[in-house]
């Protein structure tokens, strides 16, 4: 009786460009994180923590939003004031394409450049060339390397065809990757003997398996779920203390106040049986409601 | 499109243009567009006050309700120029859209006539969007609960808000659910509403954990009665009181009394809770309009302050 739910929304609309070819395409999300959030509360009166921001050369002050800007740490404690303007200025015009520049094996990139993946679904006008796009990586068993801006930020990325749709995977580019040669105790300096070799072989043997995702599971996220649940379920749940301040935002807060008024209402039809009690407040509205129902005929 | 002619009918002086009065829009039970267009005419007298100043969303199965239906909440171009409109900002569509305002006899019939079922009016009129006229819930059951845990919801609900020194009154959904109504008729806005309707509802749910939800999602509905409380919303629409529903057979969403829903859990008997056209029509001259004080009972929201309720 309520007007449709919405569903899965787009995250982002543009167009692939590819050669002369531009194919208009929604992103999708592809990958729903499932992270346990815990807010932060005080523990006398469960009342969620507040982050200030804070001078520590004026301490008892709180800042506010107009005297904040953003500084780049250039040295130790010597700054570049930036202004939002001026990064504005220089800010990718992003012109709302995923623009192609090669073709490449999908062998050849190492998963580490990968970062976030998102479903490519084209818009109806799209549907031929996104086709035709996608027939050709199939066939050649290449993917499409890419430059995009999504959300103001230039990202590189790969489309890849996954089952029988397409994928873009936003990419890292090669300078934020952190060279193996670089990390302390890289290298590792110890003689193998063939026999040890051998074993460790057969054990791999013996495990090997088809990958399959569904078998492994976050263990320790659904111990942590089973936890809450079962102290919800216990009623262990704590409400927050209200300020004078703050009005109610959500029914979760009235919960409590409905259930002791209505505690109230109910002990005092008990004690003495007035017309506060549910029974002689009920007969007492019927009777004011009645004429209304009979009064009128159609 | 078949070729049946056009037959024009006038209504209180306007002229209303009929097509295709033998279609057959309830194909279970053989009832036509025609007979659509008759119980609207005959309700009317007391549908039309309760639609007055309120913009409505058309709910058209222009091929019967085993069909496809689209919402239609744009008045349509092609309206006749006595047809009233109400400029209503639309959150979807993000800008002001002209919606129908049900103001005469004629109007019905013509909205019937375009295959539009049921009518679902916002819980606010047009003059004054942001301020409803009443707040609403929605007993929906999950199977395999049913029509008489929705009354029993529904009379423990009416019992809390009691307490709380609110009448309410309920309607039949025309399907398996029961729709409560607290008439309002004074200054509250929709936060208002909405967070003290799903107070409630959590409250029942704390109640009944095992009977009673207050969650939307399907997989906690299963064998529950879902109290539907999140239609308290400024672009929220909800079931006229003597609407038409697109059930397999034709139904009305029909007041009734605290003392009938009583009887029905008493007896156990479903079937008092759903009313056809003509079992709507026959209540109405008997009863007259049950839902009248929905009209003009001025009721305000218990306050709330400190964590403390003050009713009265």
């Amino acid at each position: 009786m309520s007007e449709s739910k919405p569903t899965s929304r787009p995250v982002w609309s543009g167009a692939i460009s590819f050669g002369l070819i531009s194919i208009p395409i929604r992103l999708y999300t592809a990958i729903r994180e499932k992270r346990l959030h815990f807010r932060t509360l005080h523990d006398q009166d469960k009342m969620p923590l507040k982050q200030k921001m804070i001078c520590p050369a004026h301490p008892t002050k709180e800042v506010s939003a107009e005297h904040m800007v953003k500084g780049y740490e250039i040295e130790k404690d010597r700054f570049v004031v930036v202004k939002p303007a001026e990064l504005d200025a220089v800010a990718p015009k992003g012109g709302k394409a995923i623009e192609i520049q090669d073709f490449v094996e999908l062998a050849q990139i190492d998963p580490l450049f990968f970062d976030k993946p998102y479903h490519v679904v084209p818009k109806a006008e799209g549907a031929k060339p996104f086709k035709l796009l996608l027939a050709v990586m199939q066939q050649t068993q290449r993917v499409a390397i890419a430059k995009v801006v999504l959300w103001g930020r230039e990202n590189l990325a790969a489309l890849r065809p996954l089952d029988d749709g397409m994928v873009l995977e936003t990419m890292h580019f090669s300078d934020e990757v952190v060279p193996a040669q670089s990390v302390p105790g890289h290298e590792v300096n110890a003689k193998l003997d063939s026999r040890e070799m051998k074993m460790a072989l057969s054990l791999v043997d013996s495990l090997t398996a088809d990958f399959d995702p569904s078998r492994y599971h976050d263990d320790y996220r659904e111990k942590v779920l089973e936890l809450i649940h079962k102290k919800a379920e216990g009623q262990e749940i704590v409400t927050r203390a209200t300020t004078e301040e703050d009005a109610p935002k959500s029914g979760h807060d009235l919960v409590a106040a409905l259930e002791a008024s209505l505690a109230q209402a109910k002990g005092a039809a008990k004690s003495n049986g007035r017309a506060n009690g549910r029974p002689a407040v009920h007969s007492a509205r019927s009777a004011r409601v009645a004429p209304h129902h009979r009064r009128r005929s159609a | 499109m078949s070729a049946a002619p056009a037959s024009a009918v006038t209504i209180e002086g306007r002229e209303v243009r009929f097509t295709n009065l033998d279609k057959v829009l309830y194909p279970a039970a053989g009832f036509t567009k025609g007979e659509v267009i008759d119980y609207y005419r005959k309700i009317a007298p007391v549908l039309l006050p309760h639609l007055k100043g309120h913009a409505l969303t058309l709910k058209r199965y222009p091929n019967g309700v085993d069909q496809p239906f689209f919402y239609e909440k744009r008045c349509p171009v092609h309206r006749p120029d006595w047809v009233k409109t109400a400029s209503v900002w639309s959150d979807t569509n993000n800008e002001n859209i002209d919606f129908c305002v049900a103001a005469d006899a004629a109007t019905l019939a013509w909205m019937a006539n375009l295959a539009s079922l049921e009518i679902h009016p916002l819980l606010s009129r047009a003059d004054k969007p942001d301020r409803p006229t009443a707040m609403v819930f929605d007993f929906d059951p999950g199977p395999p609960a049913g029509a008489l845990d929705c009354v029993q919801a529904a009379l423990k609900m009416h019992e809390i808000l009691d307490h709380l020194g609110l009448q309410s009154f309920a309607k039949t959904s025309g399907g398996k659910g029961i729709h409560l109504w607290i008439p309002l008729n004074t200054p509250v806005t929709f936060a208002q509403t909405k967070q003290f309707s799903h107070g409630v509802a959590l409250l029942m749910e704390r109640q009944s954990p095992a009977e009673i939800t207050s969650n939307m999602s399907k997989s906690a509905r299963g064998g529950k009665v879902f109290i539907d409380w999140s239609q308290n919303d400024s672009h929220k629409t909800t079931a006229a009181v003597y609407s038409l529903r697109a059930r397999e057979t034709p139904s009305v969403s029909t007041p009734i009394s605290w003392d009938e829903m009583r009887l029905a859990a008493k007896k156990k008997d479903p079937a008092r809770l759903v009313f056809t056209p003509a079992q709507a029509l026959a209540r109405v001259k008997k009863l007259g309009d049950l839902f009248e004080p929905v009209l003009k009972l001025k009721q305000k929201l218990p306050k709330f302050d400190a964590g403390h309720i003050h009713v009265g």
